[in-house]
């Protein structure tokens, strides 16, 4: 599986910037952004992390905005934008970000930077096999590159930004490289797509995905308020209904029709009104076919579609098949909160607590990835967060993910990668409450790990003295993120 | 879009993939692959391991002075033994896997008996023992076999094979530093014997389990040759060990020592085995000033911290509790690491003391420091209750349980079984059933076993459950499932038309159809050429 699916964001450096007369067609709406990022650094939280710079496209849209890919400007520090025959980088800023569908709009701080500039116009989806053209700015050189290509396959893909997200996306065999993220991809002087990812070269040839407009439009809609609220979720797992046994014990008569709820997710949209063994059976009023498919505006897709067409509060009807009886249940959309643990997340400082040299960090990707030996009940832990609704018990995973070795904690360094149970006889369910139960009275601090039956003892009088010699000794420069 | 994203079942590979390689009769033992490093308590089990490259250890450049010899001493009291194994395939339950034939030495004790380790002897489908100068073979028994002492004995043939042989006695004073033979045969049946030192006694992990025993390590450049899967050590022609594993690189050999030798043979005298007891608890040193503050330890003691007291164990029976300090066992002090002053190895771990010194049966008194004073309190010491365990760490010498329902394989949940999935298991195995077997005694005390979905052999009942892949089954026809038998039971005594199978995963929900599943036993059973549809009265 897509392994190598690697956002096209991309690091040339500019040698020069050729003054050209303003180009006719797409090329008067195109942008070449240059971000500075800072990745935080979850192994060592408190330091401000690597900065790295990178080039990918964007282009204008209506109101003064300009259009690109969410992960062209994560975690950016400065960011500029040079649109074509201008010789001058102007300073850009974020005003939104939609990192579960790598998308995001830009502001320029002085917006005459859009004079001479023309704001393109959305279309539809493209057909299958129809022409359409990339533009941006890829490796290969620095001025303006078309690619053009045929529209291969439309369908739900994941996008590596977020890793945890799944969305209608566009294949396209056009050349789509590192430097095209955020350009345009056009068909008859509309844009029908954001280009966004592709696989590595090694991994599959002329691969190439696009945002097709149903996304874009979406973003646009959900930020009209002025925030972006992110897409919705059903939070229930559902199966294709394919076993006649399995149809005929739930009581589902007509053909091909119904899928089977496994799970509902605790907090989430379906908490309380559905559960599992419902069957669906339609989904405002579209009948739902026993492969998870409905028909939508003439083509056959995905269930999810539907969820992910609608926003924060909206109405859902759902009928649905329980106990050999039929219901209308009527959901009211939202996002459920323990699914970010999964995704990665950006343009957010690692949060951590530092004690005694003892490090407590949350449990998330960002943080997962920034180990080297993750033990059997971490990965467990993370990867059966949601289903196994370890997030019931716990809100937060609080790992003691360091010990800064001092004579205070020099007994302590086996219990690294440990789940933090109690501190202080206080559950631990956040981060939070770390800081917290480290505030109460008492001689000693005692530290309980899930599975340990040894207890780690810090003497409280002994670590005020320590804290400030491991502060200097291993250059901390502040003690707690919450 | 997370949970309702397109991709239904989660897509899995249905069986596990087999890594084993075929093992070949001149291989050394499985453990002559590992690192030592790498040795876990889950070492992996022979024919997984040991590949072909693993044929020839590295040509060793011997001084003089460690220089193998091959010399005209009495014919020590060794026989071939010849061993054909099949081990069971856990991922396809129904079928063997391909045999393999391992050679060793067998030492001749005394009473006749031959002794080996049980990695030799495990899933034995025929035994047989060589005599080394005259090639004459006789059929032997496995008398006695311990997986977690790595050790077996087998019952001597007709009298007259061994006839010429006089038996080993067991070292008893081998100590750090001495100079002892490790015994190999060339094929011409001339012994070659390697010295080695001992450099290390201590306690250690086993092949299997979580088992720590007496361990003794040498230093000594082995080579790799026939009968190499239990290679003697002798000192003065007394048996000092044998070796169970090897590391060409760092040229070190562990030994299955000649206490744990002896213990074994006690148990053996007796009916039935009782093999090695065990308290049922573990325990941390109590070096941290602070930890022994807060437990409010006296300075310049010793103690060993208890962390885990297993469920029924002795030293549940006998009262002790998480956070009880261990301060003298058997009248014997234990330091702030946990260890005894052996009167023959000096500081060792307890528990050596308690596996190996003591017999099962044997009452333990122990003084405990809880709440900042002594206790006192006694229990009698009995080998682990294996059957009670929900995942068996190991399973030899008999056939996986399975039940097929209407296409779908139920298994229960062993180790075996997940190390199917080869030498890197705990990272490649189902994450979830990594998870149950390895943090088991976390589970409540009522969990039973566990029993999932193994396999699916497609047919018209599983239409739609063909990407099932290891999901935990809850309930059957509304009985809770707390072992093979039960799913069994459950699906004898249908409540209706439908078996409903309640799933602690996604999709939570898989029917079959009574009558349908009946009807398609037969076929399932020819079209797969399976001998029987269950298997129940597999290993306890």
């Amino acid at each position: 599986m897509p392994t190598a699916l690697l956002p096209w964001s991309l690091l040339i450096a500019a040698f020069f910037v050729t003054a050209a007369q303003a180009a006719p067609g797409p090329a008067a709406s195109m942008v070449r952004i240059s971000t500075t990022a800072q990745q935080p650094d979850y192994s060592v939280p408190w330091n401000p992390g690597n900065v790295g710079s990178g080039v990918g496209a964007g282009f204008v849209i209506e109101g003064k905005r300009i259009m690109t890919n969410a992960h062209v400007v994560s975690n950016a520090t400065f960011i500029t934008v040079v649109k074509e025959g201008d010789p001058t980088p102007w300073e850009a800023r974020v005003l939104h970000v939609a990192h579960d569908c790598d998308l995001a709009i830009l502001g320029v701080y002085d917006e005459r930077f859009f004079e001479g500039t023309k704001p393109l116009q959305f279309g539809g989806i493209p057909a299958l096999e129809s022409t359409v053209s990339a533009y941006g700015y890829p490796i290969g050189g620095n001025r303006l590159s078309v690619t053009t290509g045929v529209v291969s396959r439309i369908d739900f893909q994941p996008y590596s930004h977020s890793e945890v997200d799944s969305h209608l996306a566009i294949q396209i065999d056009a050349a789509i490289n590192p430097g095209n993220s955020g350009g345009p991809v056009m068909q008859d002087g509309k844009v029908v797509g954001v280009a966004f990812q592709g696989f590595s070269g090694a991994v599959a040839q002329n691969v190439g995905y696009m945002i097709p407009t149903p996304v874009v439009r979406r973003f646009l809609k959900d930020v009209e308020d002025g925030t972006y609220d992110r897409y919705m979720d059903l939070a229930a797992t559902y199966f294709p209904m394919l076993n006649p046994a399995q149809r005929a014990a739930l009581g589902v008569e007509e053909p091909d029709t119904g899928v089977l709820i496994g799970s509902v997710f605790d907090s989430g949209s379906s908490a309380g009104k559905l559960q599992s063994g419902d069957v669906i059976l339609s989904v405002d009023g579209l009948k739902v076919y026993s492969d998870g498919k409905i028909d939508l505006d003439g083509e056959r897709t995905e269930m999810a579609e539907v969820f992910e067409r609608k926003f924060k509060g909206d109405q859902v009807k759902l009928e649905v098949m329980r106990d050999g009886s039929k219901q209308d249940i009527a959901l009211e959309l939202d996002r459920p909160w323990p699914f970010e643990m999964q995704a990665r997340s950006y343009d957010k400082r690692p949060r951590f607590v530092l004690v005694g040299g003892l490090l407590f960090q949350p449990l998330s990707r960002d943080f997962l990835d920034s180990q080297k030996d993750v033990d059997t009940r971490l990965r467990y832990f993370f990867d059966y967060y949601v289903t196994d609704h370890l997030y019931r018990e716990y809100p937060e995973v609080v790992v003691l993910s360091e010990i800064l070795k001092d004579p205070v904690n020099t007994y302590v360094a086996p219990f690294k990668g440990g789940i933090v149970d109690k501190i202080n006889g206080q559950r631990i369910r956040s981060l939070q409450d770390v800081a917290a139960a480290f505030e109460q009275p008492g001689e000693f601090h005692v530290i309980e790990l899930l599975g340990e039956g040894r207890p780690i003892v810090l003497e409280r009088s002994a670590l005020a003295e320590a804290s400030e010699r491991i502060r200097q000794r291993y250059g901390v420069t502040t003690e707690q993120n919450l | 879009m997370h949970s309702s994203s397109p991709s239904f079942f989660p897509g899995r590979a249905c069986w596990p993939r087999r890594t084993a390689a075929i093992f070949a009769a001149l291989l050394v033992s499985a453990s002559f692959s590992q690192g030592m490093e790498t040795l876990k308590p889950y070492l992996p089990n022979a024919e997984a391991t040991a590949a072909p490259t693993d044929q020839t250890a590295p040509a060793t450049e011997a001084s003089p002075a460690m220089a193998p010899e091959t010399e005209t001493r009495p014919l020590p009291p060794v026989v071939r033994v010849n061993v054909a194994s099949q081990s069971y395939n856990f991922s396809q339950p129904w079928r063997k896997n391909p045999p393999v034939l391992r050679q060793g030495l067998g030492v001749v004790l005394t009473d006749g008996r031959i002794l080996v380790t049980a990695e030799l002897v495990n899933n034995h489908t025929y035994v047989e023992l060589e005599k080394p100068e005259t090639a004459l073979k006789a059929a032997a028994q496995v008398e006695v076999v311990d997986y977690d002492a790595n050790l077996a004995l087998l019952a001597a043939p007709a009298a007259e094979f061994l006839q010429s042989i006089n038996g080993a006695r067991l070292d008893e004073t081998a100590a750090v530093g001495d100079r002892v033979e490790i015994l190999q045969l060339e094929s011409n049946g001339t012994p070659v014997r390697t010295p080695a030192t001992i450099t290390t006694i201590e306690v250690g992990a086993y092949p299997v389990d979580e088992n720590a025993f007496l361990l003794f390590k040498l230093s000594a450049p082995l080579q790799s040759r026939e009968n190499s899967f239990t290679v003697p050590v002798f000192k003065d022609d007394r048996l000092v060990g044998l070796v169970m594993r090897y590391d060409p690189r760092s040229q070190t050999a562990d030994v299955v020592p000649s206490p744990v030798i002896q213990h074994f043979l006690d148990a053996a005298g007796r009916e039935p085995y009782a093999g090695f007891p065990r308290a049922g608890l573990t325990f941390s040193d109590t070096r941290d000033p602070q930890l022994r503050q807060y437990a409010k330890l006296p300075n310049g003691t010793g103690g060993a911290y208890i962390t885990k007291v297993l469920p029924g164990s002795p030293a549940a029976a006998a009262g002790l509790k998480l956070g009880d300090v261990l301060l003298r066992v058997d009248g014997k002090a234990i330091d702030q690491d946990g260890n005894y002053e052996d009167s023959r190895f000096g500081k060792i771990s307890l528990a050596h003391y308690v596996s190996t010194v003591m017999q099962a049966g044997q009452k333990l008194p122990v003084v405990v420091w809880r709440e900042g004073a002594e206790v006192q309190l006694e229990g009698a010491l009995a080998p682990r209750d294996r059957s009670s365990m929900i995942s068996q760490p190991y399973i030899f010498d008999a056939p996986p349980k399975f039940v097929i329902v209407g296409g779908l394989v139920f298994s229960e949940l062993s180790r075996q079984y997940l190390r199917e999935w080869g030498p890197d298991w705990p990272r490649e195995a189902p994450l979830h059933l990594v998870y149950l077997d390895r943090y088991q005694s976390e589970l409540p005390g009522d969990r039973g076993k566990i029993v999932y979905v193994s396999s699916v052999l497609p047919g018209p009942n599983t239409v739609g459950y063909e990407n099932l892949s290891h999901e935990v089954v809850e309930q059957v026809n509304g009985r809770p499932i707390k072992s093979l038998a039960d799913l069994a039971a459950a699906v004898d005594s249908p409540t209706g038309q439908f078996h409903r199978i309640k799933l602690a995963e996604d999709p939570g929900l898989v029917v079959l159809d009574v009558e349908g599943s009946k009807a398609e036993e037969e076929r399932i059973k020819r079209d797969y050429r399976l001998p029987s549809l269950r298997q129940l009265d597999g290993a306890e």
